[in-house]
């Protein structure tokens, strides 16, 4: 620090001590003193006006508990238990419930020190992050909502879109073959009116057809996909990006990324659409599941040839053994608000990377869908072989 | 002098318009195809049609937009829209503004003529 007396005054003295709880005030920083064997507690001004309390009380562990919001009691009780038998370092967060019922949240963090006789004390500091956390709370809800109706919007507007273009000759066929009924029905029959029906009738179908067959193409691969990708790296994107998601739905992830994994060769944003589609899979199939933890294990390891394979086991409802194949139908699905396009054309994206997408039963409850794709240099060795 | 009604037909869809004219022949009307509404209000049929069939999206003028300039003329022609899009809350906008029915393709014949024999004692 520059220009500091060597000896100061008592009056500098008070003066940095005035500046430092001026500073404390303004961040909304309390201290505090805790003398382990004897349960004597000391607070700063700035720590009573956080806690609400009268300055001329005498603050215990009891008083304290007063104030501490009832859900984070257990929490206190851990946290000066293990400040008693552990001496070391530690930082908690916790909620009070105010007399008038508002709720404030609190960053504690205390340093432990010791007095020339041994005797434990922390020294500690307290934040009221009440502010921090409102926005925090606001912002992740605000993320979430936008992320559900993206995904609702895009689902929507896809479902429209399809239903549109299908119908568009499904009304010629049907248009088409009431008249053709009409002119056989006539008498005399109109054979080459309802030749020319029919003759129209088998374009729209085919025109149909088409749609469904475009549908798919749009989800394939637009050219060759030649791009290295490190699969451990797109998961965890992925990952940061249905977090939210995941932990609204009360699910336990676990992430079992494998060191040194081999890149792969693709397309990085649709192999990251075929993990987003497991994740979202496996969280929709535990939505229903009370009775057991809803668990989601996503895990990435080389296989024996060579091959890098991603796998996303859930603890979700799982599926029947006979329905094993029609699964990666299309519109085969057992949402009620789902389209049953996903792992159909998740199982497209696979194939163009010369690779495989399957299901298996667990041992316990729910169901794991995996994939497997050639390692990078693999996929340039068989492109150049 | 043909007294069988005229109805005309309004849709960018090819298949539409070649086959919904011949099942209306089929009715006993008489029947008249426009990939667009300006080829039809451009047409010499506008006063002569007795019932619109109405495609509601279309490139340039939509179906609407075909509704609100007929009025502007006071040519109050019956409209029957079609829509290949299946949203339910167009239907109920478009009766509120004066059309007759409002068809979701693929549309079954008895309704087709239903909606058609209601617009044509409208007329």
């Amino acid at each position: 620090m520059p220009d500091q007396p060597e000896n100061p005054s008592e009056q500098d003295l008070l003066e940095r001590l005035r500046r430092a709880e001026e500073a404390l005030r303004l961040s909304r920083i309390g201290s505090f003193t805790w003398r382990v064997a004897t349960d004597e507690i000391t607070w700063s001004e700035q720590l009573y006006r956080i806690f609400e309390f009268d300055p001329q009380q005498a603050v215990t562990l009891e008083l304290i508990g007063t104030r501490v919001h009832p859900e984070d009691i257990p929490l206190l009780h851990d946290m000066t238990e293990r400040a008693r038998t552990a001496a070391s370092d530690f930082q908690y967060e916790h909620r009070l419930l105010m007399p008038d019922q508002s709720i404030k949240y609190l960053h504690l963090i205390a340093h432990e020190t010791r007095s020339e006789n041994g005797e434990v004390e922390y020294i500690g500091a307290v934040q009221d992050v009440t502010d921090r956390r409102r926005s925090e709370e606001a912002l992740g809800k605000a993320r979430s909502e936008l992320a559900h109706v993206a995904r609702v919007m895009s689902l929507g507007a896809l479902t429209a879109s399809i239903t549109h273009e299908v119908n568009q000759p499904l009304s010629g066929i049907i248009t088409n073959a009431s008249t053709c009924m009409r002119m056989l029905e006539a008498d005399p029959p109109n054979v080459d009116g309802a030749r020319e029906t029919v003759r129209r009738t088998i374009r729209d179908g085919h025109r149909a057809a088409d749609v469904i067959t475009r549908l798919r193409a749009l989800f394939s691969s637009n050219g060759p996909v030649t791009e290295r990708v490190d699969l451990n790296d797109a998961t965890r994107e992925v990952i940061t990006l249905s977090l939210s998601e995941l932990q609204g739905n009360r699910i336990i992830l676990r992430v079992e990324l494998a060191r040194d994994l081999p890149a792969v060769t693709g397309d990085r944003v649709q192999l990251q659409q075929v993990v987003l589609n497991l994740i979202r899979n496996a969280s929709d199939a535990m939505r229903g599941v009370d009775d057991r933890p809803r668990q989601l294990l996503i895990r990435t390891r080389q296989d024996a040839d060579g091959g890098v394979r991603l796998s996303v086991q859930d603890t979700g409802e799982g599926f029947e053994p006979e329905n094993i194949n029609k699964l990666f139908n299309a519109f085969y699905t057992t949402k009620s608000d789902g389209m049953g396009i996903g792992l159909s054309v998740s199982r497209s994206i696979i194939e163009k990377h010369n690779g495989s997408l399957w299901a298996t039963a667990n041992d316990g409850p729910g169901a794991t869908f995996c994939f497997s794709i050639p390692r990078y240099a693999d996929a340039a060795a068989a492109r150049h072989g | 002098m043909d007294t069988r009604p005229l109805i005309s037909v309004v849709d960018d869809d090819e298949s539409v318009r070649e086959s919904l004219p011949d099942l209306l022949k089929e009715f006993g009307f008489d029947a008249q195809a426009f990939s667009s509404a300006e080829d039809f209000l451009s047409s010499d049929w506008v006063g002569q049609t007795n019932c619109l069939i109405l495609d509601v999206a279309m490139p340039g003028m939509t179906g609407p937009d075909l509704q609100r300039e007929l009025t502007l003329r006071r040519q109050e022609i019956p409209i029957v829209f079609i829509t290949a899009h299946r949203d339910e809350h167009v239907r109920p906008r478009l009766l509120a503004q004066g059309a007759v029915e409002c068809l979701f393709k693929p549309f079954t014949e008895t309704d087709l003529l239903a909606a058609l024999n209601t617009a044509l004692r409208v007329s």
